[in-house]
């Protein structure tokens, strides 16, 4: 090869400019330093705010004195104690709860002949546009004491009184566990696909039966998936605020996330005990990611080469496959129909009512006319509007420069990238957003207050989960492509717009749009840095459900929602037109 | 033995039905390697998966030794795991869980056997194959064609009724395909166990089988032992799909029943040859198959009783391929492919007189 190389003439080889080189290393350079600044300051922040007695912002915060005595106040006390039970047990019953429910849907649409199973896994997963306090704020209107559709309906029939309470433990896991039902779906919808049913057709010809292949072929190779999904889904619900927030207060039970976020709620703010607060998370959070990973690594070892044809062998159910049909629509029903279907009743009422024909009767639009004239829930809306689409397109942009330089080119230091940008997965919401509103009450940056702080702090937040769509994608780019032009005499940068990106679109369009409709309805950041100006919609509905507002908020819930659909519609028009066909 | 009657499959596909096989006949011989030869859709796989159970035939019946495992119009269906056959995948499908020795035993696990028994039985399974040195490595480590003698050994260790093979070396780069495709050969014909072999390789289908059934759109085109069907086709895809040929359009002129001669008019002149067939009639438009090895710049040494064909040819475009010289070359309007001699000259435009015996000149019914 290199003989070729060097006996073609002079004129014919690729230039080798210095310049070439050096924009892609003064690329490099940029993107270690943006995301220095975005993942290791807020580290760096919540263990020197919990090794501090004084406050950002006074004098010997920025001094080498530390101490540990926020970790003893913390630890010394019970309720640290008790909420990390709370914690913990609230967690492990909510995944255990999602995971029977998520499986047993992925198993059915998956691997079994049950009729509809397409539309099942379709209505799941678009449940995700709807906002995850929406959701919690309509099992509330269903099932709360008193004003519950579900106590009123059963105390006019038989004159019992609140049958059901949301307002408890199981009533928090039960919700907690429908939101995360789409979730682990997804994870094991794929898994499942993943695995190559030759493996057990291989079984079947030994002549082992369906029991045997089942347990000894099936299980084991599904485990590590499995396995790393309960994780994933555990660190996701240790790190879950809505639920706790609407509802942990008057269930009384309070865990890290609330703690931390009443703990900077109320004046004076005590950074101490949420910092150790903080710290006590990212620690769960981390030891729980470690083992996620040595799983997805071991997961990983367990794929074979395997064939083109992959149909998913399918299991036939005989008639039991309507009972599997009606139980799977049911659970569609209770984790997308419910939520949204609550909402668009609560909104046409004048006021909240149990379902009759006078209430029908007295629907009206008049909830939306007030929302329309009123600023204080126009101007979030558009907040909402311009963040979501535009951090989308930042933290895309970021992400697929890292997948590019991680995996196309043989720069050292490129590793560095990978892992900076895939730490932010530990930091929880409630954190994040606590650091970035402490890091900027330090530095002299006059964005407290600004949608910009919340973009950055969205910035580092979803930069891990975009990283992996867009990885998944560039994986698939074969290197000969991005060399080719090299070859070619093609400066990097044009060949990055021109050949990487377009050819990337597939991953870059699914990280956008998990980005883009993530950002528009995320509450915790937002919540924790809002001021009067830098709003967003989710600000708005948790304020309006602290005025007790619940039909204004149903009817802005719907008009989120709307919007949410149509500027997802509009993107995918858009994106039609630009990079390669996606290949069906 | 293995008897297929009537077997046909079809699958629903987004808007029309395929029919992936449309009613076949065949039958395997005790201990004799069977190959189901096509391109790919032909329906070979189908075919294969309906013997082995994993898809249930639409009708027809298949019957395995003395057992009827597949009889549609009866009702009759046997379930893949009670068969007892083996299976080699063309993914090899090795557990990736297990180690080596774990994934030859597991298959004898049905059986009435101790642990130890089986461990002795896979033991001596993964000898065959020469793997028994790797016994306890875990599976994932092994390279390719490791991996496909783990599958292999996993398919006879239960001493099945018959062994079944889809596509087993197309996974595997040549030099590694052409080594397992002697052992394969070997491993049956010493074990004297019953195959069915699916490919869409043509050297492999000839090297390896008993016989040889080649298939198309879900029907069997024709079948012999892997010479005659080499030398003998009586179809135009036959030929085709089997090496290469020469295919020169003509008209039948006259036919001798006794010898099978038949005289074509073709745009190279008259052209003798034989009718494989012997059912084309005078003036049927045919095609003339010559493989490329059959035309000879000399005169061939048996060609005694023999008539001969003679083209003047011109020398176009030569490469050097090894064992010899693939030549092709112009005679009047069409183009003729040939080997010459290695030592030949090889100026384009020269002048070449090829000969070829009537007996390498098939007249196929053009389709």
């Amino acid at each position: 090869m290199s003989d070729v190389a060097s006996t073609a003439p002079a004129a014919l080889r690729a230039p080798e400019s210095r310049f070439q080189f050096g924009w892609r290393g003064a690329a490099l350079a940029l993107l270690i330093v943006l995301l220095a600044y975005q993942v290791i300051i807020p580290f760096v922040m919540i263990i020197w705010t919990s090794l501090k007695v004084v406050r950002p912002g006074e004098a010997d915060f920025l001094s080498f004195s530390f101490t540990l005595a926020n970790y003893l106040r913390a630890f010394g006390s019970a309720s640290f104690w008790r909420t990390s039970w709370n914690t913990l047990a609230f967690a492990l019953a909510s995944t255990l709860l999602a995971f029977v429910m998520g499986a047993f849907v992925a198993w059915v649409v998956g691997r079994t002949n049950t009729p509809l199973a397409r539309l099942v896994g379709i209505l799941l997963v678009g449940r995700i546009v709807i906002p995850g306090v929406l959701i919690t704020i309509s099992w509330i209107l269903i099932a709360s004491p008193n004003i519950g559709l579900v106590n009123q309906v059963v105390l006019d029939l038989t004159g019992l009184r609140n049958v059901v309470n949301i307002y408890s433990f199981w009533g928090m896991v039960w919700v907690q566990a429908l939101e995360m039902v789409p979730l682990i779906y997804l994870l094991l919808a794929a898994a499942f696909q993943a695995m190559d049913p030759r493996l057990e057709e291989a079984s079947t010809m030994t002549g082992a039966g369906n029991w045997r292949t089942l347990r000894r072929i099936s299980l084991p190779l599904a485990l590590p998936a499995v396995g790393a999904a309960l994780l994933l889904l555990f660190v996701t619900t240790i790190e879950t605020f809505e639920v706790p927030l609407l509802m942990g207060g008057r269930a009384g039970l309070r865990v890290y996330t609330t703690e931390i976020f009443y703990d900077t709620a109320r004046t004076p703010i005590d950074w101490g005990l949420a910092s150790t607060y903080s710290i006590a998370l990212l620690g769960v959070a981390i030891a729980l990611l470690f083992f996620y990973f040595r799983l997805i690594r071991h997961g990983e070892r367990y794929q074979t080469i395997t064939g083109k044809d992959f149909r998913p062998r399918r299991i036939d159910l005989g008639r039991w496959r309507y009972l599997t049909c009606a139980l799977a629509l049911f659970l569609v029903f209770l984790i997308t129909g419910v939520p949204f279907l609550m909402m668009l009743y609560a909104s046409l009422l004048p006021f909240y009512q149990a379902p009759s024909v006078a209430a029908f009767d007295s629907m009206s639009l008049a909830n939306y006319w007030t929302l329309f004239h009123n600023s204080k829930t126009v101007g979030p809306m558009i907040n909402s509007t311009i963040l979501g689409p535009t951090v989308a397109f930042a933290v895309v942009l970021v992400v697929a420069l890292i997948s590019y330089f991680v995996q196309k080119t043989s720069i050292r230091g490129r590793h560095i990238l990978d892992l900076l940008a895939f730490a932010p997965i530990a930091i929880p919401s409630v954190v994040l957003g606590a650091t970035f509103f402490w890091f900027y009450l330090l530095v002299p940056l006059p964005l407290i207050g600004t949608l910009t702080i919340i973009g950055l702090a969205y910035l580092t937040k979803y930069m891990p989960v975009a990283l992996r769509f867009v990885s998944a994608s560039m994986m698939q780019i074969h290197s000969e492509l991005d060399e080719a032009a090299q070859v070619a005499g093609v400066p990097w940068w044009r060949n990055f717009f021109k050949v990487i990106l377009p050819l990337l679109k597939p991953g870059l369009l699914a990280a956008w749009f998990w980005v883009m409709v993530h950002a528009y309805r995320e509450l915790t950041i937002a919540l924790m840095l809002a001021r009067s100006q830098n709003r967003t919609a989710a600000v708005v509905i948790y304020d309006l459900w602290e005025e007790g507002s619940f039909l204004l908020l149903s009817a802005f819930g719907v008009l989120m929602f709307m919007l949410l659909i149509a500027l997802a519609s509009l993107a995918w028009s858009i994106s039609r037109r630009f990079g390669v066909e996606e290949q069906v | 033995m293995i008897r297929i009657e009537g077997l046909s499959k079809t699958f629903a596909a987004k808007t029309e039905t395929v029919s992936a096989v449309a009613g076949i006949d065949f039958e395997v011989a005790a201990g004799e390697m069977v190959t189901l030869l096509g391109p790919s859709g032909c329906g070979k796989t189908t075919t294969l998966r309906c013997i082995a159970g994993l898809e249930r035939a639409d009708g027809g019946r298949i019957r395995i030794g003395d057992r009827t495992m597949v009889d549609v119009g009866a009702g009759v269906f046997v379930p893949a795991q009670r068969r007892n056959l083996g299976m080699v995948f063309q993914s090899y499908a090795i557990w990736p869980h297990m180690t080596v020795l774990e994934n030859v035993a597991y298959a004898l696990e049905g059986r009435r056997l101790s642990r130890s028994e089986r461990h002795k039985l896979a033991l001596e399974a993964l000898t065959t194959v020469q793997l028994a040195a790797l016994a306890d490595r875990p599976a994932p480590r092994l390279s390719g064609g490791q991996q496909q003698r783990v599958a292999i050994a996993r398919a006879m260790v239960g001493r099945p009724q018959a062994l079944l093979f889809d596509e087993p070396l197309s996974n595997l780069d040549a030099r590694l395909r052409a080594e397992m495709r002697n052992e394969l050969r070997r491993i049956q014909r010493e074990s004297g166990l019953t195959s069915v072999y699916v490919t869409h390789d043509q050297a492999e289908a000839l090297a390896i089988s008993d016989w040889i059934i080649v298939m198309r759109d879900g029907r069997i085109i024709e079948r012999g032992r892997p010479i005659d069907i080499y030398r003998y086709p009586r179809h135009v895809f036959t030929a085709q799909f089997l090496g290469t040929t020469n295919l020169i359009a003509g008209i039948v002129e006259e036919r001798d029943a006794q010898s099978g001669r038949v005289a074509v008019t073709t745009a190279l002149g008259r052209v003798i040859g034989i009718d494989p067939s012997l059912a084309l009639r005078d003036g049927v438009k045919v095609r003339v198959s010559i493989r490329p090895e059959d035309l000879s710049s000399q005169v061939p040494a048996d060609s005694a009783g023999t008539p001969l064909n003679v083209f003047e040819a011109r020398l176009t475009f030569a490469v050097f391929a090894g064992v010899a010289v693939e030549a092709e070359l112009r005679c009047g309007e069409v183009d003729i492919q040939c080997l010459l001699p290695r030592e030949a000259d090889l100026t384009p435009g020269r002048a070449v007189t090829l000969r070829a015996r009537a007996d390498a000149c098939l007249v196929l019914p053009e389709e």
